[in-house]
C-alpha cells in the first residue's frame, strides 16, 4: 500500500478541525498554519488518532524575499500517510517562528541547521548554535541575497539566460 | 585500597581526525572517570554548501552534486534526486529504467553496509578480519559499478528520466557471478560476529534506543528498525516498482547496537534476493524518455523519498520554472540519526561511545554536505 500524500486543503481541514482558526493559508500540496497558534496545531496533528503524525520527516526553511518559510513534513507511520505544512516568518532582518523541538526531538538539529543558514530564529529551542559554520561567520548562506552581485546579476547561469554582457567579477561585501 | 577514589568531570575530544569516528567529526565528551556524562557533537568541518551551489547550476548539473554528499551511495543519491525532479515535471521513467535502478539502489545498499558492519565490527574490537572479507566483495559491485558507469565511488549514473546508458553486455553474467560469492561472505561474516562472546559482551545493550525515542527524534533505516518499528519505505512508499519485488524487513528488538548490525546483514540477504528478482525480470525497451537538458519544470514545490542503505533519504526542491531549483534541500539520514546521540552515550564508557557511533554508520560527506 503506497502512501497517502495529503494535499494541501485536507491538511486544512484537519488543522481547522482540532484547533479552529489556525490556517493562514493553503496551496495544492501544503498547508501555513499561523505562528501564534502553530505549536498548538502541532501538538493536536500528532497526538490525535485520526492525524498520527508522530514522526516529523523533514524540517527545512525557503527564502522568498519578501518572507521565510519553514516547512514542515508530517508523517504518520501507522496510517502510513505524509502532509506537508508551513510556518511562515514575514519578518526579513531577524525572522522568529516557534520551536517544535518539545513537539519532535527529530527538529533539534534541523532547526539549529535552518538557523544557521537562513538566520531563523526558533522561539524555544533549548540550544539554538550554529550547526555548520562556526559563530561569527558573515550572514547567512542561504538566504537569496547572500553574496548578491552588482547590478543585480545573479551568479553561475548568465550564460544560460542569454546575456552577452560578461558580467562583472563578483565584489565580496567586506567585513 | 579503602581509600575513596574522587574524579572529577573533564573535556575530552573524540576526533575530528580518528579512525573511529568514521570521517572528520568530532564529539565532546564530557566524562567523569571512565563515564561520560555529556557528549556534544561538532560538525562543519566538511561543509560545502552544496544547497547554495545547487541553485545555480541546471536540474541535470546537480547530480553529481549528489554522488559527493553521501559518497559511499552514490547510485541511492542519485535515485532520490532523480525522483525528485521527476515528481517536480511529472516525468516518467521507463520499466527497464526503473529495473536497472533498482538493481544499482540494491547492490549499493550492499556495498554500503559491507562497509558499516565491517567499520562496525572494527570498532567493537573484531579487528580487521570482517571488514577486509567485506572489503573484498565490495570491491567486485565497485568493479560492476565501474564497468557500467565508468567510476567506481562516484558513479553519476542516474539522469532525469532514466539511467546515463544501457547495460553493458556481460552485466548480467557478472552480478550473477558475483552473488553467491556474495552470500558466502555474508554467512561467514555473520558466523564469525553474531554469536561471537567477545562480540555480543562489546554490542548487546550498548547504545540503547527505545521504540518511543526512535519515533518521536525522527530516526530513520537501520536505526529506526532497530527499535522494532517496522518502517521501509521501499514497502510503505514504494517507487521504481518496488511492490514488485519479494523481501523482508528485517527489524530489531532491543534497540540496541547489535540488533543494528544483524539488520545490516539481513538487508544484505534481501537486497540480493531484489537484485535477482530484478534480473530475472529485466524488461527490454529504452532504458531511459527523453528530457530537455536545460529542463524548467513547472513552478511548485516536491519532496521525494527514498529507503538509502542509512535511512530516510529526501530531497525538497522548489521551482519558479527557472533552469536551476530555486531551493534545494538534503533530508541527510545520517544527520537526523545522530539526534539521539547524546541518549546513546551519556552513562556509559567511552568505548561504548566508540560502539554507539559506529552503530549509526554516519558518512560525514552527508552530515555536512
Amino acid at each position: 500500500m503506497a502512501t497517502k500524500w495529503w494535499s494541501g486543503a485536507e491538511l486544512a481541514a484537519a488543522a481547522e478541525r482540532l484547533v479552529p482558526g489556525s490556517v493562514a493559508r493553503t496551496s495544492e500540496t501544503a498547508c501555513a498554519l499561523k505562528p501564534e497558534s502553530a505549536l498548538q496545531t502541532f501538538r493536536a496533528l500528532r497526538d490525535d488518532p485520526e492525524t498520527d503524525f508522530v514522526h516529523l520527516t523533514n524540517l527545512c526553511a525557503a527564502d522568498y524575499w519578501d518572507h521565510f518559510e519553514v516547512v514542515y513534513h508530517l508523517q504518520s507511520l501507522e496510517r502510513n500517510q505524509i502532509a506537508c505544512a508551513k510556518v511562515e516568518a514575514w519578518e526579513r532582518e531577524e525572522p522568529v517562528v516557534p520551536s517544535v523541538v518539545d513537539i519532535w526531538q527529530g527538529a533539534w538539529i534541523q532547526e539549529s541547521e535552518a538557523y544557521d543558514l537562513f538566520g531563523i530564529g526558533f522561539e524555544g529551542h533549548p540550544n539554538l548554535t550554529r550547526i555548520l559554520l562556526w559563530e561569527g561567520y558573515p550572514g547567512h548562506p542561504l538566504r537569496k541575497d547572500f553574496l548578491a552581485m552588482p547590478g543585480g546579476l545573479q551568479p553561475g547561469l548568465n550564460e544560460f539566460a542569454g546575456t552577452s554582457a560578461k558580467p562583472e567579477p563578483p565584489v565580496h561585501p567586506v567585513q | 585500597m579503602s581509600e575513596i577514589v574522587q574524579s572529577e568531570p573533564f573535556v575530552m575530544n573524540i576526533g575530528p581526525q580518528h579512525p573511529s569516528t568514521h570521517g572528520v567529526f568530532r564529539v565532546k565528551a564530557t566524562v567523569d572517570g571512565e563515564r561520560i556524562i555529556d557528549a556534544e557533537m561538532v560538525i562543519g568541518y566538511l561543509h560545502r554548501s552544496m544547497e547554495k551551489l545547487a541553485e545555480e547550476r541546471t536540474y541535470t548539473q546537480n547530480i553529481p552534486f549528489t554522488d559527493r554528499t553521501d559518497y559511499l551511495s552514490s547510485m541511492s543519491n542519485n535515485l532520490g534526486y532523480c525522483l525528485a525532479v521527476e515528481k517536480l515535471a511529472d516525468i516518467e521513467v521507463p520499466e527497464r529504467g526503473q529495473a536497472i535502478r533498482v538493481i544499482m539502489a540494491e547492490l549499493q545498499r550492499v556495498a554500503s553496509h559491507c562497509m558499516g558492519a565491517g567499520a562496525f565490527a572494527n570498532d567493537t574490537g573484531a579487528w580487521q578480519t570482517p571488514i577486509m572479507w567485506f572489503m573484498r566483495e565490495r570491491e567486485k559491485i565497485l568493479d560492476i559499478f565501474e564497468m557500467t558507469s565508468g567510476a567506481r565511488l562516484t558513479c553519476n549514473y542516474m539522469r532525469i528520466g532514466g539511467v546515463a546508458f544501457d547495460l553493458p553486455e556481460s552485466f548480467e553474467e557478472e552480478v550473477r557471478a558475483f552473488i553467491p560469492a556474495m552470500r558466502q561472505t555474508i554467512d561467514d561474516g555473520e558466523g564469525l560476529l553474531s554469536g561471537n562472546e567477545i562480540f555480543i559482551a562489546r554490542a548487546r545493550n550498548v547504545a540503547v534506543v527505545p521504540h518511543e525515542m526512535a519515533i518521536n527524534a525522527s530516526l530513520s533505516g537501520p536505526m529506526l528498525r532497530g527499535s522494532g518499528v517496522a518502517w521501509d519505505i521501499r514497502k510503505a512508499d514504494p517507487y521504481c516498482g518496488y511492490e514488485q519485488y519479494d523481501f523482508e524487513i528485517p527489524i530489531g528488538y532491543q534497540g540496541d547496537a547489535y540488533d543494528r548490525f544483524i539488520i545490516r546483514i539481513e538487508e544484505m540477504r534481501q537486497s540480493l534476493k531484489i537484485v535477482e528478482q530484478a534480473l530475472d525480470g529485466l524488461p527490454g525497451g529504452p532504458h531511459s524518455t527523453e528530457v530537455p537538458l536545460a529542463l524548467r519544470p513547472p513552478a511548485g514545490e516536491a519532496y521525494a523519498r527514498i529507503e538509502s542503505p542509512r535511512g530516510e533519504l529526501g530531497y525538497y526542491l522548489v521551482s519558479d520554472e527557472g533552469p536551476s531549483p530555486y531551493r534545494f534541500h538534503i533530508r541527510p539520514p545520517s544527520l537526523i540519526n545522530l539526534t539521539v546521540l547524546r541518549e546513546m552515550t551519556v552513562g556509559g564508557s567511552i568505548a561504548d561511545a566508540i560502539v554507539a557511533l559506529g552503530s549509526i554508520d554516519i558518512v560525514v560527506g552527508e552530515i555536512d554536505r
